[in-house]
């Protein structure tokens, strides 16, 4: 076979090894997108958490389908958001009642989620000796997965669990860098 | 420093790391397509099931289980494609003799002898009667095979005698 026959046999090649790595970073959001659905079938505002669930959803395809450091961040990462989004749901549903009115526990559910959620993201990296594409990647995808339940009283959650995240995840970070 | 080995780049191809792609196929191209044309026997084949293979492999790279061998691997793949291959050739040519059984083999000179024949043949009927045509017509479809009393039977092999002369006289053939 002639080098030019080989080039296009290796052009073809190229291309169908990308579109299987697509194939399978598609099906491995699909429990995602099942995760996007039942937080909007509950969230009370499911229009900012199918934003937010669409966001993760192309975000957890994008770095299935680039492979290396940010395909391994992917599951941590939604794992750990998925803690500020469950508190946040079930945070819609209870309210502290005083004398001056009722106030919802959105916020203080997210930022303890976001501190938990980073936490994990920590562990796992300094477990994982990870690069700084695991701390990105995983990062982005814990704060959009926790975001999907965080817009349930406006930016103020999503404020909560940023700061929570951050608070989490700096210790660790700093830990890493310093072993590095 | 000693080059990666094909499982090492096999293993970092199946992680994404799209700078090894032109390494790995070409540490498997050759010995895949040797094992096709071993296999095969022809080079056209070889290389297209080897193509094939190449195809595979490299669509379940990101599949790759590290704590395999790359090599025997791929050449498994590869041994598939070419028995899929010589069994399709093998369908391939059973279906054409096939076909060449039930219709005759295409022999133009035979073919065009035949078409002379129907032309004569139809020549000779057009010089009888309507009534003798009918009934030579109507035992060519069979359709008289229900009905075929004394009657008609007299008036077929009537035709036909005529329909002999007829050939005869036109043609000095019986």
């Amino acid at each position: 076979m002639a080098s030019p026959d080989l080039l296009a046999l290796q052009r073809r090649l190229r291309f169908r090894y990308e579109l299987s790595r697509a194939r399978l970073a598609l099906l491995g959001v699909v429990p995602v997108a099942v995760l996007v659905a039942v937080a909007a079938t509950l969230a009370h505002r499911p229009e900012s958490t199918l934003w937010f669930g669409a966001a993760t959803v192309t975000a957890g395809a994008t770095l299935l389908w680039y492979g290396r450091e940010p395909q391994s961040a992917v599951l941590p990462g939604i794992l750990a958001g998925i803690v500020p989004l469950v508190l946040a749901l079930c945070a819609n549903n209870m309210h502290a009642c005083g004398p001056g009115g009722c106030s919802s526990w959105c916020v203080e559910a997210c930022t303890a989620g976001g501190v938990i959620a980073g936490l994990s993201v920590a562990i796992v990296g300094n477990q994982r000796r990870a690069g700084g594409w695991y701390w990105l990647s995983a990062s982005s995808l814990a704060l959009l997965t926790g975001g999907m339940g965080c817009m349930c009283v406006g930016f103020s959650g999503l404020i909560g669990l940023g700061l929570g995240f951050v608070g989490g995840v700096v210790p660790g970070l700093i830990r890493r860098l310093r072993t590095a | 420093m000693t080059a990666p080995t094909l499982d090492a780049l096999m293993r970092r191809l199946a992680q994404g790391d799209r700078s090894v792609f032109t390494q790995v196929f070409e540490r498997l191209w050759p010995p895949t397509l040797r094992l096709c044309r071993s296999l095969l026997k022809n080079d056209a084949d070889a290389a297209d099931a080897a193509q094939e293979a190449m195809h595979k492999i490299f669509e379940r790279a990101t599949d790759y289980d590290p704590s395999r061998p790359a090599l025997p691997w791929a050449l498994a793949i590869a041994g598939f494609e070419c028995r899929t291959l010589a069994k399709k050739r093998v369908r391939r040519r059973e279906t054409a003799e096939a076909n060449e059984s039930a219709f005759g083999a295409l022999d133009p000179e035979q073919d065009f002898v035949d078409r002379d024949l129907v032309a004569a043949a139809m020549t000779a009927l057009g010089e009888l009667s309507p009534t003798d045509r009918e009934a030579l017509t109507a035992t060519f479809w069979d359709q008289a095979a229900s009905s075929a009393g004394a009657t008609f039977r007299k008036r077929r092999e009537r035709a036909l005698a005529r329909l002999r002369m007829t050939f005869r006289r036109l043609y000095g053939l019986t």
